[in-house]
């Protein structure tokens, strides 16, 4: 399973909608409920399937799902 | 000198003037050298020489962190900046504040005469402008006039908006090119923004200040009234202010932040800070709350609810060192924080109750959103904290308390004046949207003639209210900010 697919599932469970289907310049404005509250969810759920952590400037400087999913191959490679 | 004053409508086609006969090579130094001169005129020379020095130490702060590769000392240099501008800001905002309690240590010291308008407005923007080089959001600026401008441009420099430097700094550095539509726009947001100040925010005042000013002498729905009034005429006066320094920043090809979205049709306060002093919640969401919520995210909803109200108590904190914007901020701080655990239920409830779709609940939820906005401004508006206990304990003493001075001779010439202009206003509207769907010169009258009439008229009583009603006296609330 790739990252993105992992994410993917992600984002389903997190958003409660099995449709779905992320890319790389999703942002916020594309999901339905993707507020300030459900993205702590969002990374929370990501860094323990991931088993990785964050860091604040990592975190603040994610522009959409793109850039989510290259920090996480990064913390996956490093 | 402020956007209202005689001075500033001869200050502005003068520096224009100069603007326009300039090559583009020096225009920034136009506009520098008149951004410092309409900032030297509020007569507080050491105003200037603050703005200089947060200047300097977030233009030095800047190329240092965008010079270094460790990530530490960058982070150093981050709140080095951070920390003298934060000082900076305190020094000027809580002196004063902190001087009128300890006489003693200061006894030649006349707190009153310290001002600190703008000082709130470029710290932030200095603050937000070494933090995005931090996070390689924006490139540094390296041209200390450039740089220096960004921070003085005079349109923004009194009250805002609050500007990122990806959104300023290349239009200052864009050649000008005159364009006869921007500029009319520019003179007719300007104009727009006129109307809301003098029209209807200064007029508004008079019941508002009438009201808050006595409180003891009103009860009941003279209070709602006075706290509706006083919620409309901030709203305008502020909006007023922001049409104004957009106007005079398009005449110059500049494009500033809008800071105002209908925020009292906010359905939900969250909503309303989407809507309300735009830069201003950008700036406390982006460089507060989320590096609060991220750095508490293992804590859930609480981590959330906490960053929420932190962020909102210094939103207080930041428009002054009083009780009423400590207990403003906090009470904006609760509603969000409370909202981030009802809000799942509350579109349950809508469900199961099957009104998610009809159409009263959005106004139903525009009415609770205003007032829940218009009871935090009590304590915004209310000169003392008691006064404030007092206007909620007797905001519900019943109808009959209705202020007769409102109606009374005391403000007819007032009410003449904003219906006359109301009316103008809503006629100009009219012409301007049946010029657009009519050929000009239908009718007996063509409506280019009409138009021309009508704002010629409208002027005249902008004028006739300088002249004549003491605008001068009435400043800007957000001055104080």
């Amino acid at each position: 399973m790739t990252t993105i697919d992992k994410l993917n599932d992600i984002f389903r469970m997190v958003f409660d909608d099995d449709t779905i289907q992320i890319h790389s310049g999703m942002t916020a404005n594309d999901v339905d409920g993707w507020d300030s509250l459900s993205h702590v969810n969002l990374i929370t759920t990501i860094e323990a399937t991931f088993n990785i952590r964050f860091t604040q400037k990592e975190l603040l400087t994610q522009r959409n799902v793109g850039e989510l999913i290259a920090g996480i191959d990064r913390k996956l490679t490093a | 000198m402020t956007f209202t004053s005689f001075s500033y409508f001869l200050f502005l086609p003068f520096v224009y003037l100069i603007f326009h006969l300039t090559v583009d090579r020096w225009r920034w130094l136009v506009l520098l050298v008149a951004s410092y001169g309409f900032y030297a005129t509020l007569k507080a020379p050491y105003l200037l020489a603050v703005l200089l020095v947060v200047t300097g130490i977030s233009f030095t702060c800047g190329l240092r962190i965008a010079a270094r590769q460790d990530e530490v000392i960058r982070k150093r240099w981050l709140w080095l900046g951070s920390i003298a501008c934060v000082a900076v800001l305190a020094l000027f905002k809580y002196l004063p504040f902190l001087a009128t309690r300890s006489q003693s240590l200061l006894l030649s010291f006349n707190p009153s005469l310290i001002i600190s308008i703008g000082v709130s407005y470029f710290t932030f923007q200095a603050i937000s402008y070494m933090v995005d080089i931090y996070l390689d959001i924006e490139e540094p600026e390296y041209h200390p006039g450039h740089f220096a401008l960004y921070m003085a441009f005079f349109p923004k420099l009194l009250q805002g908006p609050i500007e990122r430097a990806g959104d300023l700094l290349p239009q200052l550095k864009q050649p000008y090119k005159f364009d006869h539509d921007t500029v009319r726009s520019g003179m007719l947001l300007f104009a727009r923004g006129l109307f809301k100040k003098l029209i209807v925010a200064d007029r508004l005042a008079l019941y508002a200040d009438q009201v808050y000013n006595n409180v003891h002498s009103y009860s009941g729905l003279s209070l709602v009234i006075g706290t509706y009034v006083y919620a409309l005429q901030i709203y305008f006066d502020f909006a007023g202010y922001t049409d104004m320094a957009r106007g005079t920043g398009r005449m110059f090809g500049i494009n500033l932040t809008e800071n105002f979205n209908s925020p009292y049709l906010a359905i939900s306060i969250a909503d309303f800070w989407r809507r309300w002093h735009i830069s201003f919640s950008r700036w406390i969401l982006d460089y507060i709350f989320k590096p609060l919520q991220m750095e508490w995210r293992d804590k859930g909803q609480v981590g959330t609810a906490a960053a929420m109200v932190i962020t909102f108590l210094v939103s207080g904190l930041w428009h002054g060192a009083s009780w009423g914007f400590v207990i403003w901020g906090l009470l904006h701080g609760v509603y969000l924080a409370a909202s981030t655990y009802y809000r799942p239920y509350q579109k349950r409830l809508h469900k199961w109750l099957g009104v998610e779709k009809k159409p009263w609940l959005k106004w139903w939820q525009v009415f609770v959103t205003f007032n829940l906005v218009c009871l935090a401004w009590v304590f915004f508006r209310a000169n003392t904290i008691d006064d404030a206990l007092y206007v909620l304990s007797a905001l519900f003493n019943g109808i009959p308390a209705v202020s007769a001075e409102v109606f009374s001779f005391k403000y007819f010439k007032e009410i003449i004046i904003v219906a006359v202009s109301c009316g103008l206003a809503a006629l100009l509207c009219l012409l301007n949207r049946a010029k657009q769907n009519l050929s000009i010169n239908s009718g007996i009258l063509s409506y280019s003639s009409m138009l021309h009439f009508v704002s010629v008229t409208l002027i005249g009583v902008l004028f006739y209210i300088m002249t004549f009603c003491g605008v001068e006296a009435k400043s800007f609330i957000y001055f104080q900010f």
